[in-house]
């Protein structure tokens, strides 16, 4: 029963495709037992993309991907997070050119957040649904993001947002002729 | 929040005897979602000093069929039951009772055993340390329930006993009106069985510390029934269910040979509103029918002070979830 006494553990995690190994508990701690997966992407990992609102659950303000799932990163411990993947808003740039994910630009395009706090929440549950179901209903839009609040009431534009970049994305996987055709 | 010892089980049997050990000051996590709110709060007096996490226990999140019975693990998300085809086949009320839980987040974390183990919403109860220091109440073993003498308008109107904060679970709601039972595991690898309804005991769960759930089991009806659940609540999602209502109607042709109808949000446990039963079994049913069953449901519901409201908004669940029943 060694590990009750609470020594040193190691969880292993990878956020937007990067392996980071952090230590838990011990001297040379990066994380405590008590931090939750969104402190420490924020304050550990530096990666602030991730918000933290009401910090019990029930705004969607620190959605991130699990494993491609939306889920609560202030409702988790980070010592429960071992071998997880994990993507951030940071991570849905690509990599290597640096261009916006659709959803990000479609955003951008229809002003979909006002003061921003909450728009990385919402990206997040977009892109899970997305990832899901690439030609989502308004309908399963709407239910998808019913977890994600903004006191700034922009969920129109989030919902044009959404929809325009699930038909730039149904476009853009149709031939080109195809498309010419149906004009 | 106050720190703890962490252990990550890997088995019910180890998760339970170090519950059982750590003697009412360990706690089992699953999908956190209410015990994460529980610890940054700080709404306990004490604790806990150790967390165990039950994640990693293998075969828990199982929905499947046996015989004439469902049997669904404790592990398994709320989502998980929300897509499940053999649920939506066999049991839709349970499909629709979770899909009424919280967010599609909330869904996606939260699991069978934490939605019915979580701890009550009563805001006297969770009112957080930081703010101006701690509450006590007579569900913390600390002074008398607040909500008598304080604002109820969410709280219970029938069987409080002492306390009167409602049962928060809307699975519970649902799986009693199916006659569902769990499985509790002990800590000396003992099993019991309780009927969800008996879970709830009225200042706290009938689970001894290094007890567990294990699974639910849910009898599939021998002929198909119509099931209704239906949820009141301030906002549409996130909330907790101000009043909700699962009926569950054994019909035949015009008539009904049996009916369950039990409210929640409106007593310490799964509310079983025997005399609408009573009103729907046996003769024909229609929309008249269904209004005396409103009625009978609030009959001998004591409200406080400021929930008197609860009734009115009961009384039209039921009678709008057998109206439903007979559309269906």
């Amino acid at each position: 029963m060694d590990r009750r006494r609470g020594e040193t553990r190691q969880v292993r995690l990878r956020v937007n495709g990067q392996d980071h190994v952090l230590t838990v508990g011990g001297p040379a701690a990066d994380v405590a037992v008590t931090h939750t997966l969104a402190h420490t992407l924020r304050e550990t990992l530096g990666l602030t993309g991730t918000k933290v609102s009401c910090d019990r659950g029930a705004c969607g303000s620190c959605t991130v991907l699990v494993g491609g799932e939306a889920k609560l990163s202030c409702s988790m411990l980070t010592v429960e997070c071992d071998g997880l993947d994990i993507t951030t808003v940071e991570g849905l740039a690509d990599p290597v050119t640096g261009a916006l994910d659709p959803l990000q630009q479609s955003f951008i395009d229809h002003t979909a957040f006002q003061c921003g706090y909450c728009t990385p929440g919402i990206l997040m549950s977009a892109k899970a649904l997305l990832l899901k179901n690439p030609r989502p209903t308004q309908a399963d839009v709407q239910e998808a993001l019913s977890g994600n609040f903004c006191r700034c009431i922009t969920h129109y534009h989030v919902l044009e947002a959404v929809q325009a970049a699930v038909e730039a994305g149904a476009a853009s996987a149709t031939a080109p002729d195809s498309r010419r055709a149906r004009r | 929040m106050r720190s703890f010892t962490h252990v990550t089980a890997g088995s019910l049997a180890e998760a339970c005897a170090l519950l059982s050990e750590a003697g009412g000051k360990g706690r089992a996590n699953a999908g956190g979602t209410d015990l994460l709110g529980v610890l940054k709060d700080g709404i306990h007096a004490q604790g806990p000093e150790l967390i165990v996490d039950l994640k990693a226990v293998s075969g828990l999140a199982e929905v499947s069929r046996e015989g004439d019975e469902v049997r669904i693990g404790a592990l398994a998300t709320l989502a998980s039951l929300d897509r499940s085809t053999l649920l939506r086949e066999t049991l839709p009320l349970l499909v629709q009772a979770a899909h009424a839980v919280g967010t599609p987040q909330v869904r996606t974390m939260g699991t069978v055993g934490g939605n019915l183990c979580q701890e009550v919403r009563c805001w006297y109860y969770r009112y957080p340390r930081h703010v101006g220091g701690p509450v006590g109440c007579l569900r913390k073993g600390d002074g008398p329930c607040l909500a008598v003498k304080g604002d109820n308008r969410y709280h219970g109107v029938f069987g409080g006993r002492g306390c009167f904060a409602v049962c928060p679970s809307d699975l519970a709601v649902a799986l009693t009106a199916l006659g569902a039972v769990v499985d509790i595991a002990g800590p000396d690898g003992s099993r019991r069985e309780v009927a969800v309804e008996d879970l709830y005991e009225p200042t706290t769960l009938t689970l001894a510390p290094g007890e567990l759930l294990a699974e639910v089991r849910v009898p599939v009806p021998a002929r198909p029934t119509r099931q209704t659940f239906l949820k009141f609540t301030v906002r549409e999602p996130v909330d907790f269910a101000v009043v909700s209502v699962a009926a569950s109607l054994d019909r035949d042709g015009p008539g009904c040979r049996d009916a369950r109808i039990v409210l929640g949000g409106v007593s310490p446990r799964p509310h079983r509103a025997l005399q609408a039963e009573e009103v729907l079994r046996g003769g024909d049913v229609d929309d008249q029918t269904a209004a005396r069953a409103g009625e009978a449901a609030v009959a001998g519901a004591k409200p406080m002070r400021h929930n008197a409201y609860k009734i009115g908004i009961a009384r039209t669940l039921v009678e709008r979830a057998v109206r439903a029943c007979l559309d269906a």
